[in-house]
């Protein structure tokens, strides 16, 4: 394979980690097997269990038994140093939080049934580690990684969208009325706060409640060392529980010692033996591959006893339970293709995000060793860097969008359109208007070109860099360009939907638009006030068209900017960013301008074709008014000669040409960079006997009269050719170099171009 | 006369220059296939979009997306063959070049702009899923395709397959690469058809078709309609994957920077500059890339006050016209006013024979400091520069000059250049004592040959 090309250190057989052979490890994986697919048994019982045992007596009972026989084996009491008071103190909160976190899973558990449970709420710290370091760090460990992240992702959406359970929609209109308890209660009235029936309420509550879970035990691995060992500490924390739990065991009262066998099952199988089983497998085989085996393992029986499972409980408990339920509702949970599928998923997830991270750290290739192996320079991943914290950046962002007039401008506009936009879409959402949330997200789509404009802005103040070596001054121009992009695709959207609507006009509601639009056109009005400015102050000259239009379309609250801007156009640079902003506000006015009378004109005469025409005529507008734009960004970014100081240059180069000393000129390359910026380069031919640095300094200075402000000058002597001649020596060189000195005396065209 | 507007020009006499097109365009045989095809990419976006708004699914109107690209790519290289037709290629050669770099650009952003659109739309649908029909959906997803690859295939098309090969590899293509890889552990025969580089518009087109079928399936068997707008949002997201290197890459060409991958090798230059004789600084240095590949730059270099301007200028040009094509090099001096000893009258023929010792690891002899001449004209080296791994001034190898056999035709190097014989003879010798130092040294040795001839 490449992997010997690649800069992939560790992947290679001989350098990576040593795997142990399978067959030595056949016994413990045999034995993680028979005990996962035992706590697949046990949590399809519990399920039946919880139907009848209220569920704080459930996780009791669970606790006690546990604590009991843990107590028995692990004697915590008298084995080990003795536990401090405020190991006491810890050892309870972690115990409260242990039963909260079981309370949240069995909860889920009841809600959306055993086979949804154990997908969802049994993965390993491994697994969920994996993915979250995938889905919140930028170094996620490889491709392989991201897609079983995503593959997770997937079959959680799965679970949630396409997993019609039919027993769900009929819980979900909560038939029992009363709740055992003011905890479930509670739980239930949160999740139908949601608005999702109650399965899919479980899933985002197993969910939860996995991470929490996670997150729990990686905080409670110091505590583990603090008290002597994992099992010690999981024998005190289950007894802590009971202890917990017993003041509200003895409020709730019912009977439940006919079940003392299940429970005895629930109590091995779920809490004890898979905890062994765990801590043994892990420390003979490494965790990863122990979650690896675990996860299909459990996965696995769990889908079998799904398929499988009789409830050979339920008669029993049906029996012995007090209040004979009418039981319609035979509520069990079937197997349906999203589960099936989310099943083979959450596999497959599990699988990659568990496997070791084959992918080593990425190393500069630096040299080769004597031996002849490469070396690789760990420095840019070994060295990570600190992120900086969330808050402090954001206040110096917003203090440098604030320092400047342009960013500015934009930022308060962005924030105005932004709460106009949220507004809109609480309103849409209350009143539950389509239309109305329609247009919050045509919002949000415009909100995104401010934001690369303001983004630009912001970007144009970098100093430059070793790559930027100009500076950064040219994003404003790329940025106008995409801006103006971006306006030419809205408009070809609203062109080929009126065309649509022009063949069929629907009909339109119009009550809602009225207000909507006076309140767009408004917000955008605003905008035009705030930017007429900046883009008087810019090039307006190609503008000319956009005005025009503006005045026969009859908004006259902008034309006065216009009128007086073409007058110092060419005195200050362009700023193709902020026209590009602007021409998008000026688009929005026009498009609620345009709803306004279209809705004015249903309104009063019923021609329901004149929203289409309007819009046509809309997106002709913003068409024609973009080209301008397009055009000079496009003439800037393809290095041309900047057109207003055309002239000028060419009477600079007229007067070079008669500086004393020069003979010739040739390769004059003069470009607009940025705003600021004229770059230029020139390469003269001069005298033998003139003194370089005296032209070079004339020439720069006749130069920066015409506008270039950045230029490089190549003064080139006979001598000159003759060392080239030298140093090249190759034939065709000379030769051309030769010719190149011969055409000295040839007058050049003055404005090429890069 | 100089100038082209692309865009003007356009608007001035637009039919007349479109029927002069078109005659110039059916004239060229490559370029008429390209008009086929671009004939019957219209014809099949024009279809495409009809069965989007009959089926009324969002992510057939993503995967047409893609073919309008295609055919966008394809309408440029048509404007790019008839501006080679009949705009004179050597005069806006470079201007042309650039034109490629912004057309990429261009048709890159503009697709994610409408994937941006998909976006939008599909989450619209999420608050509403209106019904999808499937009647047309498969149809049409397979004459996408078909035409797509057939086109992709067919129509080189330059600048879109130089871009796509330079530009650092989306996340679609480097799922593919782990996946194929993997793959290729368990059936190592086909490593030699999965392991290269996919190409990334093959490989959107493949993913997109094969997510549309998906939708097909899951939306003829269950009725998930909710499918239809989960699976444009994932083409709308390999859009963007597919083509967002892209349009890093060419915008990064428009924005006039260096490009990062010959930085490595700019700097080694700069600091072998740095090195010669009499540069005391290099500074400004402004490296960026004309079109695709074409390095340009403009670079000011501060010598000392006694240096030989021409020498240090032809010496800097020398080094780095290996890597930039066009550059211009701009020479300071502190306090010129203040005239400098000699270094304007010193004719060329008394050149040393060290002067040309272009090659770096070249050693200088020892300075010294006591002749005056030889401080203007000495090696173009500090004396500073690393420990010689040789010295050519040892008299092992001057004592046995080389006589080359006069191989070579004769050249015609007469061009009144008064070069002394004993630089490139000395040049010669150092040459031939290393061999095997590339190409330059063959020229050398050429030229070693013919000087002595000459005179």
């Amino acid at each position: 394979m490449d992997d010997k090309y690649s800069s992939n250190v560790l992947s290679s057989g001989q350098l990576g980690m040593v795997e142990v052979p399978n067959a030595r490890l056949t016994r413990y994986i045999v034995l993680l097997l028979v005990s996962k697919v035992l706590k697949a048994l046990g949590i399809f019982e519990s399920y039946d269990l919880l139907k009848v045992v209220h569920i704080v007596q459930f996780i009791f009972i669970l606790k006690l038994g546990c604590a009991v026989i843990l107590v028995f084996f692990q004697k915590p009491f008298s084995s080990g140093k003795a536990i401090s008071k405020r190991q006491w103190i810890k050892l309870l909160k972690h115990s409260v939080i242990s039963c909260i976190i079981s309370l949240l899973g069995f909860f889920g558990l009841t809600l959306c049934g055993p086979l949804r449970t154990l997908l969802l709420f049994e993965h390993s710290d491994v697994v969920v580690i994996a993915l979250l370091s995938v889905l919140f760090t930028s170094s996620g460990g490889g491709p392989s990684k991201t897609r079983g992240a995503a593959l997770f992702i997937i079959a959680v959406i799965c679970l949630l969208l396409f997993d019609n359970d039919d027993l769900m929609a009929k819980m979900a209109e909560h038939p029992e009325g009363h709740h055992d308890s003011a905890l479930t209660h509670a739980l239930y009235t949160a999740i139908a706060f949601l608005g999702v029936a109650d399965h899919k309420g479980g899933v985002v509550l197993l969910v939860v409640s996995l991470c929490l879970k996670i997150g729990f035990h990686t905080a409670s691995r110091k505590l583990s060392v603090e008290i002597g060992g994992a099992k010690r500490l999981y024998a005190l924390d289950n007894l802590v529980s009971c202890i917990v739990l017993l003041p509200w065991v003895i409020v709730v009262q019912s009977s439940w010692s006919a079940l003392i066998l299940p429970f005895g099952m629930i109590i091995f199988s779920v809490m004890i033996l898979e905890f062994y089983v765990e801590s043994i497998c892990i420390a003979k085989m490494e965790a990863p591959r122990c979650a690896r085996y675990g996860s299909i393992f459990l996965f696995l029986s769990g889908l079998l006893l799904a398929n499988f499972w009789t409830h050979p409980l339920t008669e029993q408990l049906r029996t012995m339970s007090k209040t004979p339920q009418q039981e319609s509702t035979e509520t069990e949970h079937v197997l349906s293709g999203g589960v099936l599928v989310s099943a083979i998923f959450f596999i497959m997830a599990d699988s990659i995000l568990s496997s070791p991270s084959k992918k080593g750290q990425k190393g500069t290739l630096v040299g080769y060793s004597p031996e002849g192996t490469p070396l690789y320079n760990f420095m840019g991943d070994a060295l990570q860097h600190t992120s900086q914290s969330l808050p402090r950046f954001i206040k110096d962002s917003l203090k440098q969008i604030l320092e400047e007039y342009d960013s500015r401008q934009i930022f308060y506009f962005l924030c105005l359109n932004l709460a106009f936009t949220f507004v809109e879409l609480f309103y849409g959402v209350w009143t539950n208007s389509l239309g109305l949330i329609s247009d919050g997200f045509h919002m949000l789509f415009d909100c995104s070109a401010l934001v690369l404009g303001l983004f630009a802005a912001l970007m144009t103040r970098w100093k430059a860099t070793r790559i930027y070596s100009y500076g950064y001054g040219r994003v404003e121009i790329l940025s106008g360009f995409i801006n103006g992009l971006f306006l030419m695709v809205i408009a070809f959207f609203v062109f080929v939907e009126s065309v649509t609507r022009l063949v069929d006009p629907p009909n339109i509601n119009t009550d809602m638009l009225t207000p909507v639009s006076v309140g767009g056109l408004l917000v955008n009005l605003v905008g035009i006030c705030a930017f007429s400015h900046a883009h008087s102050h810019g090039a307006a000259k190609s503008n000319c068209s956009s005005h025009d239009h503006g005045h026969s379309h009859g908004h006259g609250s902008h034309g006065h900017s216009h009128g007086s801007s073409h007058g110092h156009s060419h005195g200050g640079g362009m700023n193709a960013n902020m026209r590009g902003v602007f021409l998008h506000v000026l688009a929005d006015t026009l498009g609620s301008v345009g709803v306004i009378i279209s809705t004015i004109l249903i309104r009063q005469f019923g021609w329901l074709i004149a929203d289409p025409i309007c819009s046509l005529f809309i997106s002709t507008l913003i068409f024609l008014s973009v080209i301008p734009l397009l055009t000079d960004a496009a003439e800037v970014l393809l290095l041309r000669t900047p057109p207003e100081h055309e002239k000028d240059l060419n009477i600079a180069l007229e007067k070079i040409e008669k500086v004393e000393g020069v003979l010739s000129y040739r390769d004059p390359h003069f470009w607009r960079h940025s705003a600021s910026v004229i770059a230029g380069t020139i390469h003269l031919q001069l005298m033998s006997d003139v003194v370089e640095q005296r032209i070079i300094q004339q020439v720069t200075a006749i130069l920066k009269d015409a506008g270039v402000n950045n230029l490089s000058v190549q003064v080139e002597k006979e001598a000159y050719f003759q060392h080239m001649s030298g140093l090249t020596t190759g034939f065709h060189d000379v030769l051309a170099m030769t010719q190149q000195m011969e055409s000295m005396n040839y007058l050049k065209d003055g404005t090429c171009i890069m | 006369q100089g100038t082209i507007h692309p865009f003007r020009k356009t608007h001035r006499s637009f039919f007349g220059k479109l029927s002069q097109e078109f005659r110039l365009v059916t004239s060229d045989r490559q370029s008429w296939r390209i008009l086929v095809f671009s004939m019957l990419n219209v014809f099949c976006t024009g279809c495409l979009l009809m069965w989007c708004s009959s089926t009324n699914s969002m992510a057939l109107t993503a995967y047409t997306y893609l073919t309008i690209f295609d055919l966008f790519s394809r309408v440029f290289s048509v404007i790019f063959v008839c501006l080679i037709a009949h705009v004179c290629v050597c005069v806006f050669s470079t201007r042309f070049k650039r034109l490629e770099v912004l057309a990429v650009f261009a048709s890159t952003v503009l697709v994610q702009l409408g994937a941006l659109f998909i976006l939008k739309e599909s989450v619209e649908r999420f608050v509403e899923q209106p019904e999808v029909h499937t009647g047309r959906l498969l149809v049409g997803t397979f004459v996408a395709l078909f035409f797509n690859l057939l086109t992709l295939l067919s129509v080189k098309n330059k600048p879109f397959v130089y871009v796509s090969e330079a530009a650092s590899t989306s996340w679609l293509q480097e799922h593919v690469a782990d996946l194929s890889r993997s793959l290729c552990g368990i059936i190592p025969g086909l490593s030699s058809v999965l392991l290269p580089r996919m190409n990334p518009f093959v490989l959107i087109n493949v993913a997109g078709a094969l997510s549309l079928s998906i939708t097909y399936m899951l939306i003829e068997i269950n009725n998930y309609n909710a499918v239809d707008t989960a699976s444009a949002v994932a083409i709308g997201l390999m859009i963007f994957g597919t083509m967002y290197p892209m349009s890093v890459y060419s915008g990064k060409v428009l924005l006039q920077t260096t490009p990062s991958h010959v930085i490595g090798q700019l700097d080694k230059l700069l600091r072998e500059v740095s090195t010669l004789e009499g540069v005391l600084e290099v500074r400004n240095e402004h490296f960026w890339t004309v079109g695709f590949g074409s390095l340009a730059g403009s670079v000011h270099v501060r010598i000392r006050r006694d240096a030989n301007e021409q020498m240090v200028l032809a010496h800097v040009t020398n080094r780095l016209f290996t890597l930039v094509s066009t550059l211009t090099v701009q020479i300071f001096k502190d306090d010129w006013i203040r005239p400098s000893l000699m270094a304007e009258a010193l004719p060329a023929s008394t050149l040393r024979p060290s002067d040309y010792g272009g090659l770096s690891s070249f050693v200088p002899p020892p300075p010294k400091p006591s002749e005056d001449i030889n401080r203007l004209t000495s090696t173009p080296f500090k004396p500073s520069s690393p420990p010689p791994e040789f010295s050519f001034n040892t008299p092992g190898r001057h004592v046995h000059p080389v006589v080359l056999p006069n191989t070579q035709p004769q050249r015609p190097y007469g061009m009144g250049l008064s070069y002394g014989a004993s630089p490139y003879t000395s040049m010669l010798n150092q040459d031939l004592a290393r061999p095997g130092m590339g190409i330059g040294i063959g020229m050398n040795l050429g030229m070693g040959a013919g000087m002595p001839s000459l005179q």
